[in-house]
């Protein structure tokens, strides 16, 4: 599903990643560890096609998005692309089910079968008649179901996750990630994970470290034993 | 499929994307700000109100005006004008003429008639032949009303009376009207009426207006009927010779052209004046869309990241500002015309300004005004998102959903500011297109813009300047100010826009009516002043005595008497025309305001000499030293064909008449023209001399005491100012609305930045800031920020009062004017801004840390 070969990034002449390779298959979720300023976030971005690249492709199901201009590129996240924020970024004005539904209107999906869509996703992501609430009277935990429901509302074949736990309690943390990759995987996309939890990367089916010099395989710290994987994971 | 199909269909698809992301994002998002947004469709639509009305009140009294001229002069195909009169041989020469089908012989002179109840009302006078002049003229046809004689049209003591010219004397069919010739009456009685619209207007038999009116056989015009395919340069060749110098050739569209050129640099001058409220309006909605922008910015981003190109996040916020636009245009619209109806029932055509005196226009809609000023309402709302919609195209979604890489101030170069304000002072310095100050109009403008467009330098470099205080607050704010500088910016560009808009009008109107009241002072020297005729188109036909002045003085407690003759004279087709004002001229330099020296070279033939207003120098170019050829009609030596040679001695300032005055010694004139007649009287008193002893012996020398009209200089100066304050009433709202719209962006700026520093205040709540610190803090903010507004929107307002007073006024008016700047009433102005933008920074601070603190340090954004 998704290939990414060579990929280099600097910032101001200071090299902050090379030589990265990536592929992810159809429902395989891959998490992407690394210490803050390692680039993981800058790595996410340049995969969804909003950071440009010094050198590199990204392929996503025959799509080359490193050749794609802006909007077209923008074209092609609205339907491909599923994004998870640290912080929840809904819209304060708009109610819980017209947040979900934004991927649909820019995707112009405005029908009552896209409202059924909706609610149905809401109810996976646990927030069942909820829709007509507005983000201010929701918790942090609601919040960022909210945004995984926005994000796997279209039903995109790539889901990307920023550090999607950072905001909340190790509990609720634990219970948002197994609900978005379970949900990918009922959805079968592929998954990008990025955080800094190693409780929330051992979920993934395959876990990478990133360095300066590319990915490499991630092993499990040695203080702490690793984390059971949840049953059916 | 073809390609332009497929980026048609692209197109079409963007589009309705954008009105679905106004429909379900942008609603609640306004919903939420409904005083904000309000605020802006509301400017847009008092400045396209403004505009409209102003157009639709100038345009309803101009083409009733012109109708009334037009109902007046008839259509004929030509028109023979004698200056003063032409024998009634011309019109038989003219009748026998093969290239004339019908020729229409009239009188017409200006006078004033006292009606039933003595009322005095000036009015125009017509002697035409009642069985004829409808061919030309039908609404001059005489209507003799029911019970009055079917001949009254051909009766020696009859007068038909037009709807203006009854509705103001109040007069019955029956009923005796005294006309006035000289300070002699006759009297006439109302037989019935004319159709003829405009001001009031008496019709009567040619052969009663010549017998009783004089002088007999006389006529003052011949209108023409040209035979099928002649013209009226064969019936001049024709005539070669057969009538006076002074007679002139007219078609109708030279009386159409004049009664444009009468009032259109004030017509002008006032519609620009009410697009400054468009602009002003413009302005605002750029504060409200800036600063709704600068808070949804991540709200972008998070679209940008979820598939919203950037093209298309632009067409979005243009969208909505169009939309601000329509629904600001359409309100505006109506607002305007209602506005119009009620000024064109309340006030005159001219909104007092005295250009259509007793005209009563209606009001007349046309779709292409209407729609003009609705698309500039929209157009506006449009300029005012342009740069909003630029950073919201310009950002990068990942970088702005994590709060870094705000948007950049502003999309302009830093050179674009230094640039428009050297073009304002090259364009200032061009003369006018067409009798209009088009290049000063568009100095003004680059003024403004690059005043404005100066701003974030200005707060750069305020910022630079402030280096790093030690007090924590203090730093907290620069800091942020520092990387936030679009809210900064949005309140000083505020404060700096309405401020110099404001100073401008104030100091152009200071400096308007310091000149005219120090004029008034210099044109009014005497103590008393006694007139018969106010308007000099009625001076031929009311005028005082032969020997007034003379006898005047012999009276006790007169010193001195001074009588002047006012004339006026047709100069150029298609101009208005200009006053000629004979009065004792021995020392100009102390009897007139003069600008420039004395003309003292000697002029081949040593003609006579006079004195022009600067009009003159601007429509004619009657420089001091140029030979210039009054079209006098002239009865002993040094005239010539067509009038009389003058040489231009000084030039004088004249804010009496605009289109040009000639002063000529009155001996001289005298002498040239045998017309005795004059029309004012200044009268030098000795101290303690009884004004009203005074006024009744001056009535007995008149003749007939309701004919004369005394007046002292303060009460002329008084009614000279109370005409200008209301001609100029408008300005006074156009400040407002400034300083208004200025007070607003100082608000709506620092109660979004509050609201986006509401973690911050959480924090320093947490840390022990008390809120009234907070508040004095915002306020404290507010204060410098209004404070460097001020200075800049002072400069910058004085620099475009200077184009108003020194370049757009003579070029419009045709007479200069120093500049005149009021520092107290400046400063009173500044210190009320600066004060209302500290309380509305303050309150809208207060407003947002009300909001409790845990709350603020939890927030999502």
């Amino acid at each position: 599903m998704l290939h990414a070969h060579q990929l280099s990034k600097s910032f101001a002449a200071a090299p902050l990643f090379a030589g990265v390779d990536l592929a992810v298959a159809a429902g395989e979720v891959v998490a992407v560890l690394g210490e803050s300023g390692m680039g993981k976030s800058t790595l996410l971005n340049a995969l969804a096609g909003l950071e440009p690249l010094e050198g590199g492709r990204v392929v996503v199901g025959g799509t080359d998005v490193t050749a794609l201009g802006e909007a077209a590129c923008a074209r092609w996240r609205r339907t491909q692309l599923g994004f998870v924020f640290q912080a929840f970024h809904v819209l304060p004005h708009l109610s819980v089910a017209q947040n979900v539904a934004l991927p649909l209107l820019l995707a112009h999906r405005t029908g009552a079968a896209d409202a059924e869509r909706v609610a149905a996703v809401l109810a996976q992501v646990g927030l069942h008649g909820m829709g007509e609430r507005l983000p201010r009277t929701l918790s942090g935990g609601q919040l960022q179901r909210v945004a995984i429901a926005r994000a796997l509302v279209h039903t995109p074949p790539l889901v990307l996750a920023d550090e999607p736990t950072g905001n909340l309690d190790p509990t609720t943390g634990a219970a948002i990630i197994e609900l978005l990759l379970g949900q990918a995987r009922a959805h079968g996309a592929a998954v990008v994970l990025v955080t800094h939890s190693w409780a929330a990367a051992s979920r993934a089916d395959r876990t990478l470290r990133l360095t300066p010099t590319g990915l490499e395989p991630a092993r499990p710290p040695a203080a702490q034993p690793p984390a059971p994987c949840p049953a059916g994971a | 499929m073809p390609r332009g199909r497929v980026s048609l269909r692209a197109h079409r698809a963007a589009w309705a994307l954008v009105l679905r992301l106004l429909a379900a994002v942008s609603l609640p998002e306004w919903r939420a700000h409904v005083w904000r947004q309000s605020a802006a469709w509301v400017a847009v639509a008092l400045g396209v109100a403004m505009g409209l009305s102003v157009h639709l009140i100038n345009g309803a009294a101009l083409s009733e005006f012109s109708a009334a001229v037009r109902a007046t002069n008839g259509q004929p195909d030509a028109s023979l004008r004698c200056e003063p009169a032409c024998a009634d041989a011309v019109f038989a020469a003219l009748a026998q003429l093969p290239q004339v089908r019908s020729a229409h012989p009239v009188v017409a002179f200006s006078s004033y008639v006292l009606g039933p109840d003595g009322q005095r009302v000036p009015v125009q006078v017509l002697g035409i032949d009642g069985l004829t002049m409808a061919a030309v003229a039908p609404a001059l046809l005489p209507r003799a009303d029911a019970g009055q004689d079917r001949l009254a049209l051909l009766a020696a003591h009859t007068v038909f009376a037009n709807p203006a010219a009854l509705a103001q004397l109040g007069a019955q069919p029956g009923d005796t009207l005294r006309l006035q010739q000289g300070v002699a009456t006759t009297d006439w009685v109302l037989a019935g009426s004319v159709a003829a619209g405009g001001g009031p207007l008496l019709v009567v038999d040619i052969a009663a207006a010549q017998q009783r009116l004089g002088p007999a056989g006389q006529l003052t015009r011949v209108d023409l009927r040209l035979a099928p395919g002649a013209t009226q340069a064969q019936v001049q060749a024709a005539l070669q010779g057969q009538w006076p110098a002074s007679a002139r050739w007219h078609v109708p569209e030279d009386e159409a052209q004049a009664t444009t050129a009468l009032s259109r640099a004030y017509r002008v001058n006032l519609t620009v004046l009410a697009l400054v409220a468009l602009f002003v309006g413009a302005f605002l909605v750029f504060s409200v869309m800036a600063l709704s922008v600068a808070q949804r910015m991540p709200q972008f981003a998070l679209l940008g990241v979820l598939g919203l190109p950037a093209a298309e996040r632009r067409r979005w916020v243009l969208a909505e500002s169009a939309l601000t636009g329509v629904l600001g245009a359409s309100v505006g619209v109506a607002l305007g015309v209602g506005l119009a109806a009620l000024a064109l029932r309340w006030l005159s055509g001219d909104l007092g300004a005295g250009y259509f005196a007793g005209v009563a226009p209606r009001l007349q809609l046309s779709a292409p005004s209407l729609l003009g000023f609705w698309a500039l309402g929209v157009l506006a709302a449009l300029a005012g998102g342009w740069l909003p919609s630029r950073q919201v195209q310009s950002l990068s979604p990942a970088q702005a959903l994590k709060g870094l890489g705000g948007a950049p101030v502003s999309a302009l170069p830093k050179a674009v500011s230094p640039a428009l304000l050297v073009l304002g002072v090259v364009l200032a310095q061009l003369p006018a297109v067409g009798g209009l100050p088009v290049a000063a109009y568009a100095a003004v403008g680059c003024l403004l813009l690059g005043g404005i467009a100066g701003v974030p330098s200005v707060v750069a470099g305020l910022l630079w300047l402030a280096g790093r205080p030690r007090w924590a607050p203090l730093l907290l704010a620069l800091q942020r100010a520092r990387h936030e500088r679009a809210a900064a910016t949005v309140a000083v560009a505020g404060v700096v826009a309405s401020l110099s808009l404001a100073v401008a009008l104030t100091v152009m109107v200071s400096s308007f009516r310091e000149g005219v009241t120090a004029w008034l002072g210099q044109v009014l020297p005497a103590d008393l002043y006694a007139r018969t005729a106010t308007r000099s188109v009625a001076s031929d036909g009311a005028y005082l005595p032969p020997g007034m002045a003379e006898r005047a003085a012999q009276l006790p407690g007169v010193l001195r008497a001074e009588a002047s003759r006012l004339r006026s004279l047709n100069w150029a087709k298609g101009q208005p025309p200009v006053t000629l004002i004979a009065r004792p001229l021995t020392d100009p330099a102390r009897q007139l305001p003069l600008v420039g020296p004395l003309w003292t070279d000697p002029v081949p033939g040593n003609p006579p000499t006079v004195c022009v207003s600067e009009a003159m120098v601007d429509l004619y170019q009657a420089r001091p030293g140029t030979v210039l050829r009054l079209p006098l009609a002239t009865v002993g030596a040094g005239g010539g064909p067509g009038g009389v040679d003058v040489v231009v001695r000084c030039v004088w300032r004249d804010y009496a008449r605009q289109f040009g005055t000639v002063v000529v010694d009155a001996a001289t004139y005298q002498a040239l023209t045998g017309d005795h007649r004059t029309n004012d009287l200044a009268l030098w008193l000795a101290p303690g001399a009884q004004v009203g002893a005074l006024q009744t012996a001056l009535r007995t020398l008149a003749g007939d005491a309701a004919l004369v009209e005394f007046a002292v200089p303060a009460e002329i100066r008084a009614t000279t100012l109370r005409i200008f304050d209301r001609s100029f009433a408008v300005t006074h709202y156009l400040q407002a609305l400034a300083i208004g719209i200025g007070l607003f962006g100082v608000a709506a700026s620092f109660s979004a930045q509050v609201l986006a520093r509401r973690r911050e205040f959480g924090l320093l709540a947490h840390l022990g800031f008390e809120r009234s610190q907070v508040w004095a803090m915002v306020a404290a903010e507010g204060a410098a920020w209004t404070a460097a507004g001020t200075v800049l929107g002072v400069a910058l307002g004085l620099a475009v009062a200077a184009v108003l007073v020194l370049v757009v006024n003579p070029q419009s008016f045709h007479w200069s004017m120093a500049l005149v700047v009021p520092w107290g009433r400046l400063a009173v102005l500044c210190a009320a801004v600066l004060l209302a933008a500290s309380v509305a920074a303050a309150v809208s601070a207060r407003a947002a840390v009300s909001v409790q603190a845990v709350r603020a340090v939890k927030e999502d954004w």
